[in-house]
């Protein structure tokens, strides 16, 4: 007796096509991931009414939740497909998977969308530390652990993508930057080498698209695969900018 | 923001300014009236002769005399209309989500957006009713005194209240959304002025804004079921003189 389950993909054959929806029967077997039922499709691209289509396009790379190239919208919640377990994931949704392209993104083709605005965020508040150039800068200042311990849930950030796709003011309409970039901006303003360009990076939050942006809808702290305490990371930013914006209204 | 418009590109210069100065407003001075406005309107359910407290408590408020209208302006009407206008703006860059990610938080959001948006409606609605602004397009029910210093203030909002069935429903949806938008910015205010930055903190914020939001919408639904049920056919309190009479023999 072999179970299966149907998944439904919207599917887009290039950036300029119009969207339409393809439903694909796949024989079920213990542990798959959303991954390996991509490759089951790619194998065998029949769709549940039999006709013969092409293999869905996906982005893939680390396939253990590192790399955040797999971000897919599967059962309407935000996620890499590389650690949505299939046997999980069908318990939401009794026998049926509904897989779609995250939709704050411009979609290449099928599941591939473009995350340009995430990096072009993250270069905005200049998420990196001043290291480069051929002279000889020295060895970097001592960080303590407890600093260490506060860094290290920001640093890993794989700017996949969930936290802006399920945040209601990352959209067409507003400029907002994304949680990633906000949360960045305060890990790179924690080291102690990065501090040199904290200014900087405060101007670019207290600026257009910055932590005005945010609507505290709190969703990006719980969409995170990475477990990132970006809300905490928002209100650092808020207090950060106050005090900012106070040291140079009073000429610091 | 790509518009090339000029007010957009001042907005966009004075941004921080401009959206810190949203969120202050909305708490001081327009929350802060908002507390003094519903706490003074429970004094109708003061003991004693009825509408009596109100009637003293508004007087209070009216001693400003000339100044009145100033004060309003100034404190009231001029940062009401700021953060209404710029909280249009933020509406209308918003998407919600919460039918997608039903989290409590991201309920909030939207409902902040909703009852900023009820809160506007019917603050125009409550306006244009009560207030002597209306007067000239057929509102402005309220009335400090009557003929011949009858004390009225209490006996006139209740038969604005009084005139139809759906006023103090439309009176109840109106305030609840303006508590809750009052308490819920609270809330977020805390976050955006860096107050409260862990969870738990923020828990905790949320305990006491809710007490906060709960206080405030029973001083409300106090008032306005004591304007609700207030009889409207005994004649009204005498305050300066003692012909009060003369305005009850007169109709």
């Amino acid at each position: 007796m072999s179970k299966s389950f149907t998944v439904t993909i919207q599917r887009q054959d290039d950036p300029h096509s119009p969207k339409y929806s393809e439903s694909f029967e796949i024989p079920y077997e213990p542990g798959l991931n959303m991954t390996t039922v991509l490759q089951r499709i790619a194998a065998t691209p029949v769709t549940s009414d039999n006709k013969s289509s092409t293999p869905v396009a996906y982005d893939s790379c680390c396939l253990e939740e590192i790399c955040g190239a797999c971000t897919m919208v599967i059962n309407g919640r935000v996620r890499q497909a590389c650690s949505a377990l299939i046997d999980n994931v069908l318990e939401e949704s009794a026998g049926a998977i509904d897989v779609k392209p995250m939709s704050k993104f411009p979609v290449v083709r099928d599941l591939v969308v473009n995350r340009k605005a995430m990096f072009e965020s993250l270069k905005r508040v200049k998420a990196w530390v001043k290291v480069d150039g051929y002279h000889d800068l020295g060895s970097g200042p001592r960080v303590s652990p407890h600093e260490q311990e506060d860094a290290y849930p920001l640093s890993k950030c794989m700017t996949c993508g969930c936290c802006v796709e399920a945040c209601p003011q990352f959209n067409d309409k507003s400029p907002f930057i994304g949680p990633a970039a906000v949360s960045q901006a305060i890990l790179f303003n924690a080291n102690p080498t990065g501090k040199i360009d904290r200014d900087e990076r405060l101007e670019v939050l207290a600026g257009p698209g910055g932590i005005a942006d945010c609507g505290n809808s709190q969703n990006c702290v719980k969409v995170c695969p990475k477990d990132i305490p970006l809300t905490d990371s928002i209100a650092k930013a808020g207090r950060d900018t106050t005090l900012y914006k106070f040291r140079q209204f009073f000429g610091r | 923001m790509a518009h090339p418009t000029e007010s957009v590109s001042l907005q966009d210069k004075n941004y921080f300014l401009v959206r810190r100065l949203h969120s202050l407003l909305g708490l001081v001075p327009v929350g802060a009236f908002l507390c003094v406005h519903l706490l003074t309107n429970a004094t109708i359910l003061a003991p004693g002769e009825a509408g009596g407290e109100f009637q003293k408590s508004i007087e209070r408020i009216h001693a400003l005399g000339p100044l009145l209208v100033p004060v309003e302006v100034v404190f009231i009407f001029l940062p009401l209309l700021f953060h209404s206008l710029l909280g249009f703006q933020i509406v209308f860059n918003s998407q919600s989500n919460a039918q997608q990610y039903r989290y409590g938080s991201n309920l909030r959001y939207t409902a902040q957006r909703t009852t900023g948006i009820l809160a506007f409606l019917f603050i125009f609605y409550h306006i244009w009713q009560m207030h002597w602004f209306g007067k000239p397009v057929g509102g402005g029910a309220f009335e400090l005194h009557g003929a011949a210093g009858a004390a009225t203030g209490a006996m006139t909002t209740a038969v604005a209240i009084q005139q139809a069935w759906w006023i103090a429903p439309v009176y109840a949806i109106g305030v609840l959304s303006c508590v809750f938008h009052l308490a819920n910015g609270l809330w977020t205010s805390l976050i955006t002025w860096g107050i409260t930055i862990r969870p738990e903190s923020q828990r905790v914020a949320g305990y006491v804004c809710a007490a906060f939001g709960l206080v405030l919408a029973i001083a409300g639904m106090g008032a306005l079921s004591g304007f609700r049920t207030f009889d409207v056919k005994s004649p009204p309190p005498v305050v300066t003189d003692g012909h009060a009479d003369v305005t009850s023999h007169g109709h």
